[in-house]
């Protein structure tokens, strides 16, 4: 039994409401900041029904820190009045974690994702699912994402998705 | 078959928006088409590479079950218990060599026949268990893509895939042998027609990425094959040359062979689209859920004879690039949305580029022309009845 940290849960859940902000406000730059500036640093949006059948493709494979960088661009600038725009709203929960060594925790997460269409105005389920992270503890103490996956409960998407899970 | 009321105009450049919205309509496409004669693909044989695995679809409501047997034999049944209709396998995907109906246990095997029923002895006299196989619609293949009909009377997958052989054979690497990398699956609030109308056709104009990626299109050519107005464009690649806004290149890379008809897209009548991008191999299966709904389950390949460095690459750009996530593609997701609420407005949907002479239909294009489109509307209209307006 791992003793309760609770500066450490505190600081774990921050990161996961710092993510949800930014989504939430469509603040890619953000989003970005909260991942760690290593190379290896990624995010995994992934039907978990492609996972547990040993199919690796995801809805968005950002598997490195340029295509993290990248995905701010198609939002920011490639996309930009090409979609009819939605707002999201993401319910987040620490769910489990565990320290891997001394600079790296892991964290399960669930996660559910309100959508709401400006045309439509009507609010649904966008997806539900759990994030599995690998969380970089830096030497100033900060905490980043080394690894995101957001593995979908949802196999079919009710819409295309523009901004990450 | 139901007479339905809609005149069509007598323009070939002109579909009437109605025919996006009805609801009787709709039902009567059901009928005559999607249980009339047409092949409708439902799986790649590469979905379900092993002894013993299997897939589920519902192909316009209708449950099915795609199983490899022990021997390595795929087979198409109705995924319903032959005894009371129960549906048999829930799971999407797996590995089973038998499927065992809770309702009554009654078991079968990959071959479909039943292997074990309990207490048969209080069954009808004479019951036979040979005689309770499950149920099997037609089906085909064409290198490995499995097509269903619903209808007895269609003609041979051969006659019904015509002249858009090639094209479909170069776009499933040449020989079928594909590998399977996973699913995107989403469903688009658009009437069947409205994302078939969209998907395979692009118009340049609606990708800025393109712009901002410094990415030319590529020369080529579009044209109709058979009757039913399946769609093949076939293309030269081109690849992006000197700066990009990217700072991972690799989702616009190409590693493979053959860039002179690098790009090639089929879209076959009346749902399937398929594409081969870049290093992108690309089936999409899709099927009406009702007259506002598609469901387009987007199956993403790689080739069996690719070594490692290749699949992983293949990956990443599968991932990034076409879906309804991707790069250059998110954008004809939102189009196939609004297109579909635009099409609740009175007239007719018109198209212009490419169209000559508005009383003929043609059957090549130029890559880029939206009239490519039109012998398949011609043949929808033939199928569906309705009569064209006198000049």
């Amino acid at each position: 039994m791992t003793q309760t940290d609770t500066a450490l849960e505190a600081a774990l859940d921050a990161l996961l409401l710092a993510d949800s902000s930014a989504l939430d406000g469509k603040d890619m730059e953000g989003w970005l900041a909260n991942y760690a500036e290593e190379d290896e640093a990624s995010y995994i949006c992934r039907s978990a029904e492609n996972s547990e059948n040993g199919l690796a493709l995801g809805f968005m494979y950002d598997d490195c820190r340029s295509r993290l960088e990248d995905r701010v661009t198609f939002v920011n600038d490639i996309w930009v009045g090409t979609f009819q725009d939605y707002r999201t709203r993401h319910f987040v929960q620490r769910v489990a974690y565990q320290r891997v060594d001394a600079s790296t925790i892991s964290m399960r997460s669930n996660f559910s994702v309100f959508m709401t269409p400006t045309d439509s105005g009507i609010t649904q389920v966008l997806a539900a699912g759990q994030y599995l992270d690998t969380i970089r503890l830096e030497k100033a103490g900060a905490l980043k994402l080394l690894s995101r996956r957001a593995e979908l409960d949802t196999s079919v998407l009710p819409r295309y998705l523009v901004y990450p899970i | 078959m139901t007479e339905i009321g809609l005149t069509w105009p007598k323009n070939f450049n002109e579909v009437p928006k109605a025919a996006f919205t009805r609801k009787d309509i709709y039902a009567e496409e059901m009928k005559r088409i999607f249980f009339g004669q047409e092949w409708h693909p439902v799986a790649h044989e590469s979905e379900l590479p092993n002894p013993g695995d299997f897939k589920t679809f519902r192909l316009a409501g209708v449950p099915l079950l795609i199983a490899r047997d022990r021997e390595g034999v795929v087979r198409v049944f109705y995924n319903a218990c032959s005894h009371r209709g129960n549906q048999l396998e829930t799971a999407v995907m797996g590995n089973k060599t038998e499927f065992e109906c809770p309702y009554h246990r009654w078991l079968f095997d990959a071959k479909g026949d039943l292997v074990g029923c309990p207490n048969h002895r209080d069954f009808l006299p004479g019951f036979d268990k040979s005689d309770y196989p499950l149920a099997q619609p037609r089906f085909d293949s064409f290198y490995g893509l499995i097509f269903v009909t619903l209808s007895a009377e269609t003609e041979t997958l051969t006659e019904f895939l015509g002249d858009s052989q090639n094209t479909l054979r170069e776009l499933l690497g040449g020989d079928g042998r594909l590998k399977l990398l996973g699913y995107q699956k989403v469903r688009y609030d658009s009437n069947w027609k409205s994302y078939t109308d969209n998907d395979g056709y692009h118009a340049p104009l609606l990708h800025q990425a393109f712009k901002l990626l410094n990415w030319q299109g590529g020369k080529g050519r579009q044209f109709a094959a058979t009757k039913h107005g399946h769609i093949c464009f076939e293309s030269a690649l081109s690849v992006v040359s000197g700066p990009t806004v990217l700072k991972d290149a690799s989702l616009i890379a190409f590693k493979g062979q053959d860039p002179s008809v690098g790009s090639r897209i089929v879209s076959l009548f009346p749902t399937f689209v398929s594409t081969k991008h870049l290093d992108v191999i690309n089936l999409r299966f899709a099927t009406p859920v009702d007259e506002e709904t598609v469901e387009v389950h987007y199956a993403y390949f790689a080739h069996q004879d690719d070594d490692e460095d290749m699949v992983l690459h293949r990956l990443r750009q599968s991932s990034n690039l076409l879906g309804p996530c991707g790069l250059i593609s998110m954008e004809d997701a939102s189009i196939f949305h609004r297109i579909h609420i635009g099409n609740h407005t009175p007239g007719n949907a018109i198209f212009q580029k490419g169209v000559h002479d508005q009383s003929k239909l043609e059957s090549e294009f130029l890559q880029n022309d939206e009239s490519g489109n039109l012998p398949r509307w011609e043949y929808y209209r033939s199928v569906m009845g309705f009569e064209r307006a006198e000049a």
